[in-house]
């Protein structure tokens, strides 16, 4: 009997033993196909998906060495069907290709006849192609690139795109390494990608994408399009972009709502992308105002789905995607796969924090209990407005600010779902608030003023979930959430990831109505934040008041 | 009956006797009473054709070349010209290796009976003529074919054939075979048609030896033939044997063959190929696999045992139950039938009754469950490879386009075990490490069984390498030790097989350790802790011990399966445990205990949590309650000693409630003196249902026929019993001659008397007898028995036990 690691089970799902003195050996050999699922202390798993085996083939990987990686780090026999089905699965990716032919223009050409008449006869295919040309091989309407790559991969036939990439307009970018260095990860990731060509870089919050992102244009040197999600996001672009790079003022332009320059570069905001006037989208001819070289989609995983329409036809132009997870909560991880490309590079968060890039983090759950007479007004609510009710409850604010004197001295932002709440919060903190209809400048302001420790506790809406730079919050209390969404706590956890001046701890607070359906979402967010591996408890609300 | 033979067989040694019975136990079940019944046995159509397939294919091409090459009571062939007729159709390079496999083969046979006589003059046994249909391919012989042509017809192909014919010979088919088996002239024949006709005739060589044509009768000669057809038609060597059906006469095809009966010949066996595995890595994958079976099946048995499927009108399991059965085990279809399908073969799941019943797990299921992983392996090892059922059928349509599903009485097929079996015997027949592919095993078996090859043999080939793989035959492909020890040794009939088993399988086979032995190193050690994390999992690293799997299978859900168990913990699994009577300190402590590491606080934290809010509400069963809304009524009435046996208990002041029934309840009270009203169930508590259910298991299923011979004693037993009986019959055969002179007449009293005295000293006697025709005979007699107005006697000029009517018998006399 072997005694590795690893021990692969039936369902495709690997786990590994972190304590096992070949565990990095085996991580390193097992992360190119298998997507790390949970990473809670003692046993990672890891999940082999075709998505993830199709990743690992695109980056060069055969099926040989899954299968080898495999077998040697097993601790038990591996099942043989396990290891027929990667094999089949591998060798599904690369069958067929998108070419650049001279006088035919796109072609879809195979090794495998079979496979090409297969896909011949699929109707949904069937459209998007034009005249066959000999065997093996068969022509693609130009402006169907994208979505035939998505409809392949439906139809599990993922193809591999050599087609190339148009140069776009040169325009020189440079990384202005003076006062600082590109991260050794960093550099990886965007060395990864451009040898890639297209593709998708998972980094940690706090890891630093935006310089990622730079550093890709750096090799792309060519007008770049930026897509992020917010004004606020856009404006930190910006700002990196200012101190990192060589790029003046003069070069950047934001396409937002209020602001439409486009320069040769340019960050605009999904939310303008998508929006339609009477039925059309007005603002589609950004992606043919000029000849880009480079796109950039931050935050891949929240890409919304006319982006991705319009991402279709942009096949051409070399496209890199950043976020911090490939999870998507509309499962629409095959399109990212398909349309901007597979994943170039990967590293896991303990890690990182290990290496002291992002700052460790203590999650702690507050369990309040309601008084009789709450408990008696949440049994009679009605069922949808039972989350609202119990997530906003009295009992929590008095929590809520007992956490934050605890923490006095500490910068502390307070996070919710519910405006009122956040009013009433606010009110009894004596702190500022920032919510949807707070306008950017003020936004603005109040986050400068936090950054500076002017205000040391900042009270905050859904709108600060994406993308906002708070590099000296140690301390997040979050009082509501949405149904606990996974992805929602991955960006809030982010808030208080980024590495501390003095090098301490960030705490992540969460505040839950007990024996409530508040629960019950608390649990699936403890599932998740215990799966990536954090530290979790949960203590009694008596406990914190009695502390006093 | 074929006297030649007879006395061969006769001849025989003992020893050789019981290798034939060995081999062809049909012989002897039951017993025939002498060595004419066991030829008579043995020469019948179906034996004969039984023993044919079991010949390999070149042992099969040298009976083939024996019936080419003989007549039917024709002279025998001698050893050496059977070597030199059979050297030229072996392939090229092949013919030096021949000795040996002839040798062999031609034992074989003589061995089977299927050949007899002395090396000089092989013969074939008579009957095997008769079952062999175009033999290698060849049509009938010229004789047979001609045979219901018109003698005129005859007369004309006679005289194209030989042209100085006169016609003055008699014009008969044997005439006109005797010519075509003449040298040079169907030679010279062929060269006189045209090429065409020629490429015709070679299409034809090789077999199928028969054609269509249309209008096949028609009249043609050498004169008027005008296509190539006809040029053929004309001279015979082709010939019509219906309106639309011409066939090849067997002697013109062995010209075109060239001398040779069988193309390509190869005395020995096909190579096995395949992939080269790492025997012990095949073997680690098989014993994963085996264990990964064991549990799939005890699984089935557990989901079965709480939620059984129903049993259709035709048998089996509904296809919707089957779907739901491979979801829950989280196996493909076909997986999920075979482990339904081996664990009813073995016993552990039948069906609760034959009308409305459903499939529940058997008495016999408890018993297995509790055995070590690879006894219950073993168990249902055993019970797949004598299964003559074919769980790979399943979702397909029968002849009569019925569903075949799991559990169909239809899908039961005699030759299953027999390939089962045979396959499994190639692969133990391949190198260790070897994985044959399945192309190159179906070649093997098409080798070993010519006669049994089809694509319906093909696919259960097939099946059985896919369930091997399945149930750890195999890993990778290739045979596991285990497997190789549980094989039981070959079958009889293959034992002196050209393409026996290797060196290694014997070595292995006589080798002393059994399967179970085996395979237990190799399976993993159980475990007895387990990881606890944060995320509220539990992971143990391998299998669990019985009694903490059992526990965590209580205190948390499974949520994947593999070498390792993972488990969650959640407020329902937590709650289930409480539910069984733990409380939250004991499942901390079993926790600690159990686990590697501490308890992770949110998983403490979980447990006291769901255990502060169990139990606050309290449900219990009773059989009945009785409600009144005066309590004093009620305090009499729990004072009552007469009330003590309905077991009463005050739950409020105003409610009492009863362990019995309501019916009963009210009857009792009634007695006593109240009367009370009975109240509708509603607000009745439900009884839990019973526990788990069970049925009887069914007898044990008898092993299909073919997986092993005979006992050696037995064997041995029957040839005794055979010989014996052949003497006392051959002692006995020949009638002796009527005594003449006068019949004896004798007074009737004088005969009975006479007759009670030969009966007594077991004498003989000779007596006149009036046959039923009248006619006066006379017999010598070993009187048996009289009752009843008859005798009964062995009569020696007839050599048999007769019975005759006293008052027939005209007189009684001394024989001598």
């Amino acid at each position: 009997m072997s005694d590795g690691p690893l021990i692969v089970q039936s369902d495709k799902t690997l786990l590994l033993e972190v304590e096992h003195e070949r565990a990095d050996e085996c991580r390193k050999a097992i992360a190119p196909f298998a997507e790390l699922e949970r990473a809670p202390e003692h046993v990672h798993t890891y999940r082999v998906t075709p998505l993830a085996l199709w990743n690992a083939r695109a980056a060069g990987h055969d099926a040989e060495q899954v299968i080898d990686a495999l077998i040697s780090f097993s601790r038990y026999p591996v099942p043989h069907a396990l290891l027929v089905d990667i094999a089949e699965t591998m060798s599904r990716y690369g069958r067929l290709r998108l070419e650049k032919n001279e006088h035919h223009g796109l072609t879809l050409t195979s090794t495998d006849k079979a496979v090409l008449e297969e896909v011949l006869r699929s109707r949904k295919i069937q459209p998007m192609l034009g005249e066959r040309i000999g065997d093996d091989a068969v022509a693609v309407h130009q402006s169907e690139r994208g979505n035939i790559k998505q409809a392949l991969l439906k139809i599990g036939w993922p193809a591999e795109d050599l087609a190339g990439y148009v140069d776009g307009e040169h325009h020189p970018i440079t990384l202005a390494e003076d006062t600082w260095h590109l991260r050794p990860y960093q550099r990886e990731a965007a060395d990864a990608f451009w040898h890639g060509g297209s593709g998708v870089v998972v980094l940690p919050c706090g890891a630093g994408k935006t310089i990622v992102g730079a550093a890709a244009m750096a090799h792309a040197q060519a007008t770049t399009l930026i897509l992020v999600t917010n004004t606020v996001s856009a404006h930190q672009w910006k700002q990196e972009l200012l101190k990192r790079t060589t790029l003046t003022e003069s070069e950047i332009g934001e396409y937002t709502g209020t602001k439409k320059e486009i320069r040769p570069v340019t960050i605009a905001t999904y939310q303008v992308m998508t929006t339609r006037r009477q039925g059309v989208y007005r603002h589609l001819e950004l992606f043919d105002a000029r000849d880009w070289g480079l796109v950039i989609y931050d935050e891949v995983h929240l890409l919304p789905a006319p982006i991705f329409r319009m991402t279709a036809d942009l096949q051409a132009r070399r496209r890199v995607g950043l976020t911090a997870t490939l999870v998507r909560e509309d499962g629409r991880e095959g399109d990212v796969f398909s349309l901007i490309g597979p994943k170039r590079y990967d590293a896991p968060w303990k890690e990182m924090e290990n290496q002291g890039w992002i700052a460790p983090a203590d999650c702690v759950e507050v369990r309040v209990t309601l008084t009789d007479q709450e408990r008696l007004a949440y049994a009679m609510s009605e069922a949808e407005e039972r989350y609202r009710f119990c997530a906003t409850t009295p009992s929590k604010n008095r929590v809520t600010e007992t956490l934050v004197r605890r923490h006095a001295g500490e910068q502390v932002l307070v996070i919710g779902q519910y405006i009122d709440q956040l009013d009433e919060l606010a009110e009894h903190l004596d702190a500022p608030v920032i919510k949807g209809e707070t306008r950017i400048k003020e936004r603005e302001r109040l986050f400068q003023a936090f950054r500076d420790k002017e205000i040391q506790v900042l009270v905050v809406s859904k709108v600060a979930n994406f993308s906002i730079d708070l590099p000296e919050a140690s301390v997040a209390i979050q009082v509501s959430g949405t149904f606990g969404s996974r992805q929602e706590e991955a960006q809030r956890l982010g808030r208080v990831l980024r590495p501390k001046a003095s090098g301490g701890g960030a705490r992540f607070y969460s505040v839950v109505s007990r024996d409530t359906v508040d629960q019950d979402f608390a649990a699936h967010r403890q599932r998740f934040l215990a799966e990536q591996g954090y530290a979790y408890q949960i203590i009694d609300a008596d406990d914190v008041l009695a502390s006093e | 009956m074929n006297a030649e033979f007879t006395d061969w067989l006769r001849g025989l040694k003992d020893d050789r006797l019981c290798a034939l019975v060995t081999a062809r136990p049909e012989l002897i079940t039951p017993v025939p009473a002498h060595v004419e019944g066991l030829v008579i046995r043995a020469t019948s159509p179906s034996a004969t054709g039984r023993t044919l397939d079991r010949l390999n294919r070149f042992a099969l091409a040298v009976v083939e070349t024996l019936l080419v090459m003989t007549a039917e009571d024709g002279p025998g062939l001698s050893y050496g010209d059977l070597r030199k007729a059979v050297a030229r159709s072996v392939a090229s390079g092949g013919a030096t290796r021949l000795d040996a496999p002839l040798r062999e083969a031609v034992d074989r046979l003589l061995v089977l009976a299927l050949v007899y006589g002395p090396d000089s003059a092989l013969r074939l046994a008579p009957g095997v003529r008769d079952v062999s249909e175009s033999p290698a391919g060849l049509g009938p012989p010229a004789a047979e074919v001609f045979r219901h042509h018109p003698p005129e017809r005859l007369r004309e192909l006679i005289q194209a054939i030989h042209r100085g014919d006169t016609g003055r010979e008699e014009a008969v088919p044997e005439r006109l075979a005797a010519l075509l088996a003449e040298g040079g002239i169907v030679e010279r024949l062929l060269r006189d048609v045209g090429p065409q006709a020629r490429a015709a005739l070679e299409e034809l060589a090789w077999g199928p030896p028969a054609g269509r044509l249309p209008n096949a009768w028609r009249e043609v000669s050498v004169a008027t033939a005008q296509s190539p057809i006809e040029q053929l038609l004309a001279r015979g060597l082709l010939a019509a044997t219906g309106e639309e059906s011409v066939v090849l006469p067997r002697e013109v095809a062995l010209v075109l063959r060239g001398g040779q009966v069988h193309r390509d010949l190869h005395p020995e066996a096909p190579p096995l190929e395949g992939a080269d595995r790492d025997q012990t890595m095949a073997d680690r994958t098989a014993a994963g696999q085996a264990f990964s079976f064991v549990r799939t099946v005890e699984e089935l048995c557990e989901y079965w045992s709480v939620d059984p499927p129903g049993i259709l009108r035709t048998g089996g399991v509904a296809v919707r139950d089957l779907k739901r059965t491979a979801q829950l085990l989280d196996v493909p279809e076909w997986t999920a039938a075979l482990v339904v399908e081996v664990a009813h073969a073995a016993g552990l799941v039948a069906s609760s009754a034959p009308v409305d019943g459903e499939w529940l797990p058997t008495t016999g299921y408890d018993g297995w469950r509790v055995r070590a992983t690879e006894d219950r392996w073993e168990a249902l090892a055993t019970a797949w490879l004598a299964s003559d059922r074919v769980p790979g059928l399943v979702g397909e349509r029968d002849d009569r386009d019925r569903l075949l599903n799991v559990l169909h009485p239809e899908l039961r097929r005699p030759a299953a075990a027999e390939v089962r079996l045979r396959t499994l015997h190639v692969l133990a027949s391949a190198a260790p490490g070897l994985a044959p592919t399945a192309p190159s095993v179906r070649e093997r078996l098409a080798f070993e069984q010519p006669r049994r090859k089809g694509a319906y043999r093909d696919r259960l080939v097939d099946f059985t390498l896919r369930e091997a793989e399945q149930l750890g035959f195999t890993g990778l492909g290739a045979l596991s030790v285990f497997g190789r020890a549980l094989l039981p040794a070959a079958t009889p009939s293959s034992v002196p097989d050209p393409a026996g088993p290797s060196p290694t399988a014997r070595r292995r086979a006589t080798a002393p350790r059994t399967p179970t032995e085996l395979l237990v190193p190799l399976l993993p050690e159980p475990v007895d802790h387990v990881v606890l994390q944060a995320d509220l999992t539990a992971v143990a690293p391998g299998p669990l011990t019985s009694e903490l799997g059992r526990w965590l299978a209580l205190a948390a859900d499974v949520e994947s399966k593999g070498g390792a168990t993972v488990y969650r913990f959640g407020e329902g699994s937590v709650r289930r445990a409480l539910d069984a009577g733990s409380s939250a300190d004991d499942l901390i402590a079993m926790l600690e205990k159990h686990s590697t590491t501490s308890v992770p606080q949110p998983l403490r934290y979980l447990v006291t949590d769901v255990a502060r809010r169990h139990g606050r509400i309290r449900v219990g069963t009773a059989g009945s309650y009785v409600r009144c809304d005066d309590p004093s009524v009620l305090d009499e009435m729990m004072a009552d000693k007469r009330a003590v046996p309905l077991r009463l208990r005050r739950l409020a002041p105003t409610v009492v409630a009863s362990r019995s029934s309501r019916a009963v309840v009210v009857d009792s009270l009634r007695a006593i003196g109240y009367s009370p009203v009975a109240e509708s169930s509603e607000g009745d508590v439900l009884v839990t249902r019973a526990d788990a259910k069970r049925t009887e298991r069914p007898s044990a299923t008898r092993p299909a026929p073919g997986t092993s011979g005979p006992e050696a004693d037995l064997v041995a037993a029957a040839v005794r019993a055979i010989r014996a009986g052949d003497e006392a019959h051959q002692a006995r055969r020949q009638p002796v001659a009527a005594p003449d002179g006068q019949v004896p007449r004798t007074p009737s009293t004088g005969t009975v008397v006479a007759l009670q005295e030969a009966i007594r000293q077991g004498s003989r006697v000779w007596i006149g007898y009036l046959d039923s025709q009248g006619h006066a005979t006379s017999r010598i007699l070993e009187p048996a028995r009289m009752e009843g107005g008859y005798l009964t006697a062995y009569d020696e000029t007839r050599a048999a036990i007769h019975r005759f009517a006293l008052h027939r018998i005209t007189g009684v006399a001394d024989v001598n």
